[in-house]
């Protein structure tokens, strides 16, 4: 099946090609920066993403709800009228705490649904995310929010 | 995976599905005593007609079959698609597109 499925890709190489320069061309954060994913608390993630840069409270809303049912699957928004290069989200609850970063441009609205897990770890939690503006700087928000059960371990 | 794209005033919006085990090394090491059999999508990323719209970096934090939602504008009309791209830990890629409706 596996052999069928490469032979029919290599058939349709050329539309195969002409999908892969969006990956090629695409900034890779976990290549590029590597101490952002191994890190274990929020600071030490945003410090290993753009340096000790001075961030303010800004035009940064996470939303998610007040107690996550499910802590793997819990459903979070960020959003932000700032005009942005890269959207990163953090939290402190798993064993590292990023968990993704967004990279913007000329066609990007900042306003983004993802479902992450949220390990329980029988205090409340905060989800932190860090808007790197155009202007250079950055602006944070955060919510802070309860894990019911499950998390990061399914 | 699955892409559903919606234009309104100007604003495309999409809402997607890639189907992944999406596990963690946590999970990995309790089912196989392997840290590093654990995949996740690692980068993720949108298109339309040639220009990214969407584009992140991963980690092992998101959910199963993890669904997403993203907003675009400036690009894109009618009958166009999105074309989505992911690549995971172990390197294996999967697409999806749909069409703006």
């Amino acid at each position: 099946m596996q052999r069928r499925k490469f032979l029919s890709l290599v058939g349709l190489g050329a539309v195969a090609m002409s999908a892969a320069p969006v990956a090629l061309s695409a900034t890779d954060w976990r290549a590029d920066k590597p101490d952002v994913w191994t890190a274990h608390s929020v600071d030490d993630a945003i410090k290993a993403m753009f340096g000790s840069k001075a961030i303010t409270e800004g035009d940064v809303t996470v939303t998610t709800p007040d107690v996550a049912a499910n802590g793997g699957a819990v459903p979070v928004n960020v959003k932000s009228g700032i005009k942005a290069k890269t959207v990163s989200v953090f939290q402190d609850a798993n064993p590292e705490s990023a968990v993704i970063v967004f990279d913007c441009n000329e066609y990007s609205i900042i306003n983004y649904d993802m479902k992450m897990k949220l390990k329980s770890v029988g205090e409340p939690i905060t989800v932190t995310c860090v808007v790197e503006g155009t202007d250079g700087k950055l602006y944070l928000g955060k919510r802070t929010l309860d894990v019911a059960l499950g998390g990061c371990e399914g | 995976m699955k892409v559903k794209a919606k234009l309104k005033n100007g604003v495309v919006s999409v809402k997607c599905m890639a189907k992944h085990v999406m596990t963690t090394y946590d999970i990995a090491a309790k089912q196989t005593g392997n840290r590093d059999d654990a995949n996740f999508i690692t980068h993720i990323s949108a298109s339309v007609n040639g220009k990214t719209v969407w584009e992140a970096s991963t980690s092992q934090f998101l959910a199963k079959n993890p669904i997403f939602k993203y907003k675009f504008s400036g690009v894109g009309a009618k009958g166009d698609k999105v074309e989505m791209h992911w690549v995971d830990r172990k390197g294996k890629t999967g697409k999806g597109k749909g069409k703006i409706k």
